[in-house]
């Protein structure tokens, strides 16, 4: 079964989740390593990144009690709830109306079943990459998000059905070399931003991964790339220096470490969305 | 003049490890969680507020673990129920394949409860709460 056919069924049973209870107001899907196999088309990326990024903590302080199997934070005015699933997690983030039984019902009856429907159809499929991973891809496979995605929190209005098939197909990457002589034009690749500081580290400075600037050295003629270009979904743009990162930690993370005084200029934060291009000298 | 805190520490390999840090003016809460130390499967509490901390745990070789899970379970609810307008927190619950954490703030004292998977953490709750 393709990736994508995969990935539309579990975004159609999101969805219907939602229908069954209006209360859920988001609800993902995601690996451990904090790739993002579905999400109901209410939710941006940034709310699930900055959802999986929150909990990252947890999940590798609890590695030494037992792998996570669920987590609940209740507030007066919602609630988040996380249940493992076949090696998957699921997240809703449901209003205090929600019944929380309710919901853990729907979640741990449907979700299974829908699983299990899927492996039986193509059972190959459990160890094919499906989400876009906030890790680095090979061969130059780094996903190119459609621009037109907002970083805003208000929910998106629900597809046509014939309008999915249109959006499935746009899911594909678009991010491939050329293999010809002309070098490729550059492309922006999505990170999430990431404090950096210190006494030593330069202000002009950005770090991305090492992989990606590697990755771009290759693609565009084996020309080391000094600085790149970042924009804000908000439409602000800076030029500055970029470096590889050095802390091993954030490697593979889909992250991008700004300094202060950058992310002043760009009116960002850290775990916000920002687009980074390489400059081609 | 110059006050002097003291920290009671009673270690002993393979038994319980209780450490205190006076000047705790909780009371109430501490009376409870006693209580509901006595309850089957539960192996213990971290309870800290700004002037006063006390762990008291049967699994003393957990502490580090135990400590380290409670205080990301509140970093986490705290950032996302700033990020997804939550309101005030009421409870965490971190659910584990060995062990389940109760987590809450009480009176600007943060509160975890550890146990095993099958204990309950509802009658917990209603009594930290009450």
């Amino acid at each position: 079964m393709d990736n994508e056919v995969y990935s539309f069924a579990l975004k159609t049973t999101l969805s219907e989740i939602q229908n069954i209870c209006p209360e859920i107001k988001n609800a993902f899907i995601f690996k451990e390593d904090g790739e993002i196999i579905a999400t109901d088309p209410q939710t941006s990326e940034n709310i699930a990144v900055r959802v999986i990024d929150a909990f990252d903590g947890i999940f590798e302080k609890a590695d030494s009690l037992g792998d996570v199997e669920g987590i609940t934070i209740e507030g007066a005015k919602g609630r988040i709830l996380i249940s493992s699933i076949n090696e998957l997690y699921f997240a809703t983030i449901a209003s205090e109306k929600a019944e929380p039984n309710y919901v853990k019902t729907v979640t741990k009856v449907l979700l299974p079943t829908i699983f299990k429907l899927l492996e039986k159809l193509d059972p190959a499929q459990q160890e094919k990459p499906v989400g876009h991973s906030l890790e680095p891809r090979e061969h130059n496979q780094y996903p190119h998000f459609d621009n037109k995605k907002s970083l805003s929190e208000e929910p998106e209005e629900p597809e046509e059905p014939e309008e999915k098939q249109n959006a499935v197909d746009q899911m594909k990457p678009t991010f491939e070399p050329e293999v010809n002589a002309s070098l490729p034009e550059a492309t922006a690749n999505q990170f999430i931003v990431e404090n950096i500081g210190g006494l030593l580290v330069p202000s002009d400075t950005v770090r991305v991964d090492n992989d990606l600037m590697s990755n771009w050295t290759e693609t565009y003629g084996n020309t080391k790339i000094e600085e790149v270009e970042i924009e804000t979904f908000g439409g602000k743009t800076v030029q500055c220096k970029v470096r590889p990162i050095k802390d091993s930690k954030y490697e593979g993370k889909g992250i991008v470490q700004i300094p202060e005084k950058i992310q002043l200029l760009l009116e960002v934060k850290k775990g916000e969305l920002i687009k980074v291009k390489p400059v081609i000298q | 003049m110059v006050k002097k805190r003291t920290a009671q520490e009673t270690t002993t390999i393979g038994e319980p490890v209780t450490i205190e840090y006076p000047v705790a003016s909780d009371d109430s809460i501490r009376r409870n969680l006693e209580q509901i130390k006595m309850e089957d499967g539960v192996i213990g509490y971290i309870m800290r507020n700004a002037v006063s901390a006390a762990i008291d745990l049967s699994d003393p070789a957990k502490m580090i673990d135990y400590a380290l899970l409670s205080s990301s379970a509140f970093d986490a609810s705290e950032e996302l129920s700033s990020f997804l307008d939550l309101g005030e927190l009421k409870s965490i619950i971190v659910e584990t394949k060995n062990v389940k954490v109760l987590s809450l703030n009480l009176k600007d004292t943060k509160i975890s409860v550890f146990a095993e998977k099958n204990a309950d953490f509802n009658r917990f709750l209603k009594k930290l709460t009450s």
